[in-house]
């Protein structure tokens, strides 16, 4: 796992690097810096550290302590996160905060239906009070209102 | 994308073709669905950017003018659309195309961000109503330098080049000057910043030589004396700036601004824009707009109809060949 | 003594009961848009600023300023609480104030920022009081050459952030200055990892980045180690109602830090655009230099906590003297001051004060009775917050997850920064597993883009020559600073005890 993050990082370093070098000129027009002297030196920089770093993690093969279980909860979330995200576009800031509270404490409080129930309702409520009435600000619009 | 614009197009011509066909059935039987503005529709207005920015203030000072004088029949709902320098404002009206009842006010980024970003719209594709006034610049040095008015500045600079600072490349900060230095035949260096703020700072702290910039801003510093005004780009001097002259006068006209001006969505029928344009005549002779003009520094520049989208189209053109010369765009 | 009759005459404007309302209100209002994670001053002062169009301008200008000194003490609770900086001037108060709470003394922490922001706010508006005609001076010394040196200075922080996993925090810090090159080149205009995007062309902001990696990181992280299982309470410890005031330690341990750091922070503010983010980052960093016990710091040193937050305050009033003496806004939150000047009709600049003497010093005046309107809050306030970490951490993660999301909404009412966001907080998982530092990166994000854009106007402006830098008076200042700080107080500090503490902190 943290030997595929390490090459995540890698790929990414790589790409940045590669748009610094192909696209971006170390010099402008004028002769001074460019628009690439930075990113080619940070490009650079970043391809060599994680290269290193990825070294040494094949050198120093310890097995990862991390069991299974912890990883349960923690995926779920972030599952659930981009749901909301997901949501947010549909219906809008009220609704779908409404749906993904219901479903993230139905999974993760479980067995307390309606202490779920009310939270899940009561505290959208409150947060668009505070936004929307209170301090005027933006809430997520829903998608239909794009569309009429 | 070029195939489903050319499509569309196609579309709206024989949709002309059609309307022209049908125009003299329509005077015979009387027009009843043919008023605009009617009353029953609301007006969307599209303001490209977020609230307290230019875009915003102006927009918000031309509907309180409708609302004011009753000049609107209907409902007025103005939504701020920020986005991606305007990209998604402008965007959601070009998604209105042939909508009467689409509205969105102008500023600078509606020019530079189609050059910067595959935007699916350029400035021409709207239906254009009317530029209202242009963002004109002056160009300022530090009060304690020796340099008194225009004719020194352009003699020292000739003698060795000067630092000019302005906000941002793509923008008329940077066209300006350079226009201005092709034509009195002078060569400086463009120092880009920021904001405004970042650039006074260092043309106070004399890292500068000279910086272009809104006067609005600055006035407070003029006032003092803390910056020397020495030229205006605009077509003629706010009062605020008396005395100073602007670069026409001293015969090196640019004319490139920003427009500030009215625009519909595009293809929109043309009893829309005639209406709109007759409405604007009478917007610009309210003391409400005379105020914002002053407040805000800006020229009184009024174009109409089809002269703004072809002022467009040259703003458009003058920013795209300087900024191709200097490798900002490809 | 004139100084005198105009602060009176400024305190007589600002106590009528109407005006005392508007800036109970601002204050109240402010607080609670700072607790909002995206909402820092700026933010809150630009959404907020409708609220003051039809008031007459000294009850405006007092609303404003208690709005923006509110979210200023309201944006450091979540950074304690939550491990989430609402702006970038509270990112280095998580470092200490973070570790703080969970080791059960968020009590004592949320009260000593409160008493911190009290003390540098208050420091810094006696410095405007008397002595803003001089630092007028230092705001109109700085050009890009001394931003270059500034920004660097600042980056010192980032060593003492990268700590122990040096290979993985440099990685962090070169994600954060990449992140920063994406946008349009500010000197040649060209697009630099745009891919045509119209979202990209202004660049990555912060606040989504800094949100996502720090409070959705660490939560994801909390929800790793199994935290939401164990019953009542969070990440955050906190049972006893004896903790929840500082002890007498925690106040005479940091009066020295709040003195010095008033002081730091305030000229640091007084410099048009550099802020309070460099002035709580160069606070932490001395801090640390100077601290007997520079090992504590990052696991919960009170001195890590209040000289940030002293910095900051000092530093926001600070950023009043070039709004006041030059019309020149040094920070987010002044340029919207300055929108609504512009808007009132008046001319901000050098004969500001002159012209309107009312408005001036009604300003000045609320901000004393602004701080201290704050204190009484906080002191209030602080109990109800504290309230909220007794939540089961099973219920409290959703809420904290939305009210993440739509405060980052919300302030550019955009979905790709929210989503941004989301992929941020996964990143920031990561990062915080694998023992990378988030708070590298966004330090980085922030200082980059600084650091190299003032580089490039300088080498335009000196037409490549490096000797600019040694030319100009404020950068001989900046540099001889930097030494003393780099140089000079490590060994100072050696000469003062054994020179074993001071070994163990890069290796």
């Amino acid at each position: 796992m943290r030997l595929a993050f390490m090459f995540v990082v890698l790929a990414g370093a790589i790409f940045y690097s590669y748009v610094a070098f192909v696209d971006l000129s170390f010099l402008s027009r004028t002769g001074r810096l460019g628009p690439g002297f930075f990113p080619r030196l940070v490009g650079v920089f970043a391809v060599a550290m994680t290269i290193w770093v990825i070294v040494d993690l094949l050198r120093d093969q310890r097995p990862e302590e991390d069991d299974a279980s912890s990883w349960v909860d923690v995926v779920k979330l972030m599952v659930l996160a981009l749901a909301y995200a997901v949501l947010l576009r549909l219906f809008g800031g009220f609704i779908a905060t409404v749906i993904y509270l219901a479903m993230t404490l139905t999974v993760m409080n479980r067995g307390k239906y309606l202490q779920n129930v009310i939270l899940s309702l009561t505290f959208p409520a409150g947060v668009y009070l505070l936004f929307d009435k209170l301090l005027n600000a933006n809430m997520p619009p829903a998608l239909f209102s794009f569309l009429n | 994308m070029t195939h489903t614009t050319k499509t569309q197009i196609s579309w709206l011509k024989v949709g002309a073709m059609a309307a022209l066909l049908a125009a003299p059935l329509a005077v015979a039987t009387p027009a009843v669905a043919q008023q605009y503005p009617s009353a029953d529709e609301t007006l969307d207005w599209t303001i490209a950017f977020g609230p307290g920015g230019g875009n915003d203030i102006m927009a918000r000072t031309i509907i309180e003018i409708l609302t004011k004088y009753d000049m609107y029949p209907g409902d007025i709902s103005p939504e701020n659309r920020a986005g991606g320098s305007g990209a998604v404002g402008w965007g959601y009206l070009f998604a209105q195309s042939g909508d009467s009842y689409g509205i969105s006010t102008t500023s600078g980024s509606f020019v530079t961000t189609p050059l910067q970003a595959d935007t699916p719209w350029q400035p021409e594709d709207f239906t254009p109503v009317a530029l209202l006034a242009t963002d004109d610049l002056v160009l300022v040095v530090n009060g304690s330098s020796e340099i008194q008015d225009i004719e020194e500045f352009i003699a020292a600079a000739q003698a060795s080049p000067m630092n000019i600072g302005g906000t941002g490349t793509v923008n008329v900060d940077f066209i300006v000057p350079t226009l201005f230095a092709q034509k009195a035949g002078f060569e400086f260096d463009y120092v880009s910043f920021n904001s405004m703020a970042d650039q006074t700072t260092a043309l106070l702290s004399d890292a500068l030589d000279a910086m272009v910039g809104n006067p609005g801003e600055i006035l407070g510093l003029i006032e003092s004396g803390e910056l020397r005004p020495l030229v205006f780009s605009g077509q003629n001097t706010p009062a605020a700036l008396e005395g100073v002259p602007t670069m026409g006068d001293i015969g090196f006209d640019i004319g490139v601004s920003m427009p500030r001006g009215l625009i519909l969505a595009p293809d929109a029928p043309a009893e829309a824009q005639d209406w709109w344009i007759e409405t604007m005549k009478k917007v610009v002779e309210t003391p409400e707009w005379a105020e914002y003009i002053a407040t805000n520094t800006l020229t009184p520049t009024v174009i109409y109809g089809e002269d703004f989208r072809t002022f467009l189209g040259n703003t458009k053109n003058g920013f795209e060949v300087v900024l191709r010369e200097v490798g900002a765009i490809d | 003594m004139d100084i005198f009759s105009d602060l009176m005459m400024g305190l007589s404007l600002a106590i009528t009961p109407i005006n005392l309302l508007y800036l109970l209100a601002g204050a109240m209002l402010g607080m609670i848009v700072g607790v909002i994670p995206g909402f820092g001053p700026s933010a809150g002062l630009a959404i907020l600023l409708p609220v003051t169009f039809g008031m007459d301008p000294v009850g405006a200008i007092m609303m404003l300023a208690a709005i923006y000194y509110g979210a200023m003490y309201g944006g450091t609770i979540t950074s304690i609480l939550l491990n989430t900086p609402g702006e970038s001037a509270t990112v280095a108060s998580t470092f200490d104030g973070f570790p703080l709470a969970k080791n059960g003394r968020a009590g004592p922490a949320l009260v000593m920022q409160a008493v911190a922001s009290f003390v540098g706010g208050t420091a810094g508006v006696i410095m405007i009081t008397l002595m803003a005609p001089m630092f007028a001076q230092v705001s109109r010394s700085f050009g890009p050459p001394e931003y270059f040196l500034l920004a660097v200075m600042g980056m010192l922080t980032l060593i003492v952030m990268i700590g122990q996993q040096w290979k993985l925090g440099i990685i962090s810090a070169m994600i954060g200055f990449a992140l920063g090159t994406v946008g349009v080149d500010l000197e040649t205009g060209q697009g630099r990892y745009t891919f045509g995007s119209a979202e990209l062309i202004g660049g990555i902001y912060f606040i989504p980045i800094a949100i996502g990696l720090f409070g959705l990181g660490e939560l994801f992280y909390a929800f790793h180690q199994g935290t939401h299982k164990t019953g009542t309470g969070g990440i955050v410890e906190y049972d006893k109602e004896e903790r929840f005031w500082p002890t007498k330690h925690d106040f005479m341990s940091t009066r020295m830090t709040m003195a010095r750091n008033s002081v730091l922070g305030f000229i640091v503010g007084v410099i048009p655009g550099a802020g309070a983010t460099i002035a709580s980052l160069m606070a932490y960093s001395t801090e640390r230099s100077l601290s007997k016990h520079p090992e504590r710091f990052g696991k919960g040193e009170m001195a890590g906590l209040v000289a940030p937050e002293t910095a900051n305050n000092a530093a926001s009033s600070g950023a009043m003297i070039p709004l006041l003496t030059l019309g020149i806004p040094g920070s987010a939150s002044t340029a919207v001051l300055l929108a609504a000047f512009l808007m009132w009709g008046l001319r901000p600049g050098p004969l500001f004060m002159e012209q309107n003497p009312e408005l001036a010093w009604g300003l000045i005046a609320s901000m004393y009775l602004g701080n201290m309107v704050l204190l009484i809050i906080s002191i209030f306030a602080i109990p109800l917050f504290v309230q909220m970490i007794k939540v089961p951490y099973r219920i409290l993660g959703p809420c904290v997850i939305v009210i993440c999301t739509l405060g980052t909404f919300s302030v550019h009412a955009s979905f790709i920064e929210t989503y941004l966001m989301f992929a941020a907080g996964i990143v920031g998982f990561f990062m915080r597993l694998y023992g990378f530092s988030p708070a590298a990166l966004v330090l980085a994000l922030v200082l980059g883009p600084l650091a190299e854009e003032a580089l490039r106007q300088t080498l335009t402006i000196s037409r490549g020559s490096f000797s600019i830098f040694i030319e100009r008076q404020a950068s001989l200042w900046i540099i001889g600073v930097t030494l003393l700080l780099v140089v000079g107080l490590p060994l100072l500090n050696r000469f003062g005890k054994s020179a074993g503490d001071a070994e163990n902190v890069g290796s």
